[in-house]
């Protein structure tokens, strides 16, 4: 059914709101938390492809029967087009992506109660809105419901950094709330433009405004809002310049947090950059300066990355080098490089989530992420030293893992479109990540044991280690069985171009 | 003189710069903080403007009113509705951050954003 | 006429509220535009939008900053 489409955001809303009234009652939240956690993942898997038009006003030529006596002046011009209601669009593409995000978050709650003696209802209502958030910006095809949503992602992500007990949150918080300040007046006021160039705020509407020449495509006013909501975009996914405040947020908030928080990060980023090629693909000059960013990502990323000493900021920033891969590929726009770009999201999600829970079992047992005062953890724990080390392996594309899939596809369209500069690029820069890696690996796990180090907890819980093996089953799966997601991506992608 | 309509956008454009001028160049963070207001007000202004229309009407059906009149001369409504929700997130963002305002003045004793939002990195050379 | 008229209000306000050294006059003066914003909204066929701006520009906004003044310090540096 259609009309089941809206449940995808109105079941984390309802159960976000919820579970903020049982604040307090820590069984009541641990038990609401794990079965509305649950139903997070299986929601998309039962809901029918289509499109939900709110209200019921579908456009007119869905439903020919009442256009029958309408006057030629709208039959005949693009009013017949037009789309009166805000549009959710459901396909395959979005629901693997909403799956996916429904298992990480499913796992993030469910470790992060397992771990921690009192249950935050407040904790949970800001994971479990950020959830329905990233989902609404995901499906939307209305640019302002976008922003809302974008806006409502930006103030729950604050929210769950404030929610950590790290040292300096709140002036970070109030760093990034100020940026966001910002830029999000700036992606409105770019919203604004194309609002006043074709009088409509729906993408579909935007997209046949510019084709059918009621816009000018060479129109000043049309690259001023591109450049705008650019600039949103730039902001809302840290890519550079703001590649730094977003590795802050993630090294503020506690490991599952920060792994929930890239996985909002990758959502905004997927969807705000589709919508920028959807809308704007015809800008070359776009591509370019899409692609010279990405690559500066990369670049920016991955070199600072190495240089970093506190574990968790390592990995955001290798969160922040890895977008660039995604948004190379979004660049070069070939149906190949899209569907390889929107792969390479997913297997980022599912893995840079995967290391931060890692981090988490680390900073569990010893109650520091410093690298300088860590050492010989592989006599502590073999077994999860193991599944982080195979992480590691995937993030840097060794072959039985997702993320060798992706970037071997990634590297192939770029070759194919005709840049293999990128390809050579992509190349070197997996064999850095794969170097900062070791290097982590090394001074965590196999480095002499430093004689001030204290363990604060002897055992991980089982539950946390049972959900990194359960995500690092799903990124076996999807490298061996690449085809379960690339064909829907593909045509995901054919319908864009 | 200028329109009502080309006045308006002027004014949202320099509601928009005086905004950007307090957030990036003035120290003082509740100064900041007010021109943060003034550029979510400056983009409000200025999408509003976009659905305005000279010697039009408001874009309410009232009865009494003839249909054909009303289509030709009301003002478009989507840009008004779309601000009602941008006026309420900007205050809600507002209302945060000045909360954390607040807490960090509690703990540092100044407003001076260049004290206060210092990076990791120069605070830890500074230590 | 009175529409440039608060136009003017707009920008000399908020210009007049960036310069004050008592943050509590700041705080209160930003409510100015405010109102006027609120003002201007009607006359440009937008009176569910004034009357949002109405009560936020000129009523809640100022008194959060006035509050956040109270809790923190009066005199800017």
């Amino acid at each position: 059914m259609d009309s089941f489409i809206p449940l995808l955001v109105i079941v984390p809303i309802f159960c976000a709101i919820l579970l903020n009234l049982c604040h307090g009652k820590d069984k009541l939240v641990k038990l609401l938390a794990l079965i509305f956690g649950i139903t997070l993942p299986i929601t998309p898997i039962f809901v029918n492809y289509g499109n939900h038009f709110f209200g019921g006003y579908s456009p007119l030529f869905l439903n020919s029967s009442w256009a029958t006596n309408l006057p030629s002046t709208i039959t005949n011009s693009i009013l017949f087009n037009f789309h009166p209601a805000i549009t959710y669009v459901f396909g395959g593409m979005q629901q693997i992506f909403i799956f996916i995000l429904g298992i990480l978050t499913f796992f993030v709650i469910f470790t992060s109660l397992n771990e921690s003696k009192r249950a935050s209802g407040v904790y949970t209502f800001l994971i479990f809105m950020g959830t329905a958030a990233v989902t609404a910006v995901f499906l939307t095809d209305d640019i302002f419901h976008l922003y809302i949503f974008f806006e409502i992602s930006v103030m729950t992500q604050v929210g769950i950094i404030l929610c950590s007990n790290i040292q300096r949150k709140h002036e970070t918080a109030l760093k990034y709330m100020f940026l966001s300040n910002i830029a999000a007046p700036m992606l409105l006021l770019g919203i604004g433009l194309l609002l006043g160039l074709t009088g409509n705020v729906n993408i579909s509407d935007i997209i046949i405004a510019i084709k059918t020449g009621v816009v000018t495509p060479d129109n000043p006013v049309l690259l001023m809002a591109a450049a705008l909501i650019l600039f949103g975009w730039l902001y809302g996914s840290g890519l550079p310049p703001f590649h730094s405040i977003k590795s802050a947020m993630y090294s503020k908030a506690t490991p599952h947090a920060a792994a929930i928080l890239q996985v909002f990060t990758v959502f905004i980023f997927v969807s705000l950059g589709i919508v920028i090629i959807r809308i704007f693909a015809f800008i070359s000059l776009l591509r370019w300066i899409i692609m010279i960013i990405s690559a500066l990502a990369m670049i920016l990323g991955i070199s600072m990355a190495i240089t970093q000493h506190d574990f968790k900021r390592m990995i955001g920033y290798l969160a922040v080098g890895e977008l660039g891969y995604v948004g190379l590929g979004l660049a070069i726009g070939t149906i190949q490089s899209i569907t390889a770009c929107l792969f390479q999201a997913v297997n980022e999600i599912l893995l840079t989530g995967l290391l931060f829970i890692g981090v988490g079992t680390i900073l569990y047992k010893t109650g520091t992420t410093d690298t300088n005062k860590l050492g010989g953890m592989l006599t502590e724990n073999p077994f999860v030293a193991f599944i982080f080390l195979l992480t590691g392996f995937a993030m840097a594309g060794v072959p039985p893992f997702n993320a060798f899939q992706s970037k071997l596809l990634l590297i192939q369209s770029a070759l194919n479109a005709g840049f293999p500069e990128l390809g050579v690029l992509m190349i070197i820069l997996s064999i850095v990540t794969f170097m900062t890696f070791v290097k982590v690996f090394y001074t965590v796990y196999l480095k002499p044991q430093p004689e001030n180090m204290k363990i604060i907890n002897k055992k991980i819980p089982q539950v946390t280690v049972i959900s990194m093996v359960l995500l690092l089953i799903v990124c076996i799966m999807l490298g061996l069985f690449p085809n379960i997601v690339t064909n829907a991506f593909s045509q995901f992608a054919m319908g864009l171009l | 003189m200028i329109s009502v309509q080309l006045a308006s956008l002027l004014t949202s454009g320099m509601l928009i710069i005086i905004g950007l001028f307090a957030a990036l160049f003035l120290d003082n963070i509740f100064k900041k903080i007010i021109g943060i207001s003034f550029i979510t007000e400056g983009v409000n202004l200025f999408i509003v403007t976009l659905g305005y229309k000279s010697d039009g009407v408001v874009p309410i059906f009232l009865p009494g009113m003839v249909k054909d009149v009303f289509v030709q001369n009301s003002a478009y409504p989507l840009p008004a509705a779309m601000v009602l929700t941008s006026i309420v997130i900007g205050a809600s963002t507002l209302a945060v951050m000045l909360a954390l305002v607040i807490i960090l003045y509690q703990k540092h004793g100044t407003l001076s954003a260049s004290k206060l939002l210092m990076d990791d990195e120069e605070m830890e050379a500074g230590e | 006429m009175i529409v440039y008229l608060l136009m003017l209000i707009i920008i000399l306000g908020s210009i007049i509220t960036l310069f004050q050294r008592n943050l509590l006059k700041a705080a209160i003066i930003s409510g100015i535009p405010g109102a006027a914003l609120a003002l201007l909204y009607q006359y440009l066929l937008a009176p569910d939008v004034a009357l949002t701006q109405a009560i936020i520009g000129t009523a809640i906004l100022p008194v959060f900053l006035a509050l956040t003044v109270y809790k923190t310090v009066r005199m800017e540096a």
